[in-house]
């Protein structure tokens, strides 16, 4: 019996929730102070764990958006005549306009489901993360490896949070869209930038000066 | 005696089974390296402030596709102004590097937490308009402040740097504010006595 009036509950609350937007209309229509503002404020496209998540995909949007600037100073770096390296540098600069696709993408997801970006809620591990960013080749590719890492978990993390089964965090909406949008590419550069940097540890352990190594990888990165 | 040379040899074996994470810095002419400190500085900073135009064209992107403003037009405009001001930060960033700069202080040039717009609500696509405008000109007269600093250095006049910023960037920005003006103007006269429906139409001709 319980479980009956448990299921006819949730029935109702179903379609109550599905009938906000128009019970909103005839209220108003019907309603001649209400009309003359003119507002319907219950016909949004929130539906799902939208309003439970929006903060961490904020975070997520300002993370992509903060790390493709750190990416474009490492860029930056190779470019000039000191260090010279073409390929670090179109290495990095690919990373960062990635990046920055991927945060306007964030933004427009967001949007999509009727959520708002806020440019100043930001992820605690960008805080803590200060360090220079002119590094040494092996060092900056250990440092792009980290960041794309810390990026990854970010996903996981709020994807773990939508699978989460309580009515207002379940969404397997923004799963997909984290699997479809992320989670495929993250692995790609994840596991290059890791080649690389073992490539690399293996090329600069050796006994001769590692300028002319350093030279042929760069080279191989321009193509 | 032998001992000690033994130890010597096998610490020189330690230290070159090592990685060799660094490479020697080489020693090049600095005659070639003529730009003014104080220019410099300047560049550097507008590097900024077009990443900083280029965050307020995002949040305005952001508020045009909010599902309870749904301008899907200008939120487009405003997307694609925001990438454009980065290819601006970008394009200074490459001139200052074939200039021989950036050698230093590199990590500095960008202060992400500077960067967070103020303003992200507006009350209508004119409004936004009207703000974008405005941003321009200001970015305008910045690059015009640029131009006074590079060419009035004592001991250099850097004629390069001021013809590739009249030439390119003042170029660009006179053509991107006064297309703006025009967007705005149509804009106006649309929703003068047809308001929201002004809106609308115009906002489908942006996308």
């Amino acid at each position: 019996m319980k479980v009956v009036l448990a299921v006819f509950a949730a029935i109702l609350a179903v379609a109550s929730a599905a009938e906000e937007c128009y019970t909103d209309v005839v209220e108003t229509c019907n309603n001649p102070s209400l009309k003359q503002e003119g507002v319907l404020t219950k016909c949004d496209a929130q539906y799902g764990g939208i309003v439970s998540a929006e903060s961490d995909l904020q975070k997520l949007a300002n993370s992509l958006i903060h790390r493709s600037f750190d990416f474009l100073l490492m860029a930056t770096h190779y470019g000039n005549y000191i260090k010279n390296r073409p390929g670090f540098e179109k290495l990095f600069r690919g990373l960062s306009d990635d990046l920055w696709e991927d945060g306007i993408e964030s933004v427009k997801y967001i949007t999509s489901r009727g959520g708002q970006m806020n440019f100043k809620n930001v992820h605690e591990s960008l805080a803590a993360d200060a360090g220079s960013l002119e590094l040494y080749e092996l060092h900056s590719m250990s440092k792009a490896l980290d960041i794309e890492k810390s990026l990854a978990k970010q996903v996981f993390d709020l994807h773990k949070e939508t699978a989460n089964h309580r009515v207002d965090h379940y969404d397997p909406e923004i799963g997909h869209h984290l699997e479809e949008k992320f989670m495929g590419k993250q692995k790609e550069t994840i596991r290059k930038l890791a080649g690389h940097a073992k490539d690399l540890g293996n090329l600069l352990n050796e006994e001769r000066d590692p300028s002319l190594a350093l030279y042929l990888f760069d080279q191989y990165l321009q193509k | 005696m032998k001992s000690v040379a033994v130890f010597v040899v096998l610490c020189l074996g330690f230290v070159n089974a090592n990685l060799k994470c660094e490479h020697k810095i080489p020693d090049i002419p600095q005659a070639w390296i003529d730009m003014d400190n104080s220019c410099t500085n300047v560049v550097r900073d507008h590097v900024l402030e077009e990443l900083k135009a280029a965050l307020q064209y995002l949040a305005m992107g952001a508020h045009f596709s909010r599902d309870q403003i749904n301008r899907p037009g200008f939120a487009n405009l405003f997307f694609k102004a925001a990438s454009e001001e980065r290819e601006h930060a970008i394009k200074l960033i490459h001139y200052l590097l074939m200039r021989g700069q950036l050698t230093s202080g590199v990590t500095g040039l960008i202060n992400n937490y500077k960067l967070a717009p103020n303003v992200t609500v507006w009350t209508s696509g004119s409004s936004a308009l009207k703000d974008a405008l405005n941003l321009e000109a200001s970015v305008t007269s910045k690059i015009r402040e640029l131009i006074k600093v590079c060419e009035a250095a004592p001991a250099f006049n850097d004629y390069h740097l001021v013809d590739y910023l009249t030439g390119d960037f003042l170029t660009e920005q006179y053509e991107g504010q006064r297309d703006l003006a025009g967007k705005l103007s149509t804009l106006e006269k649309m929703t003068g006595q047809h308001g929201e429906l002004g809106e609308f139409l115009f906002d489908k001709e942006l996308l």
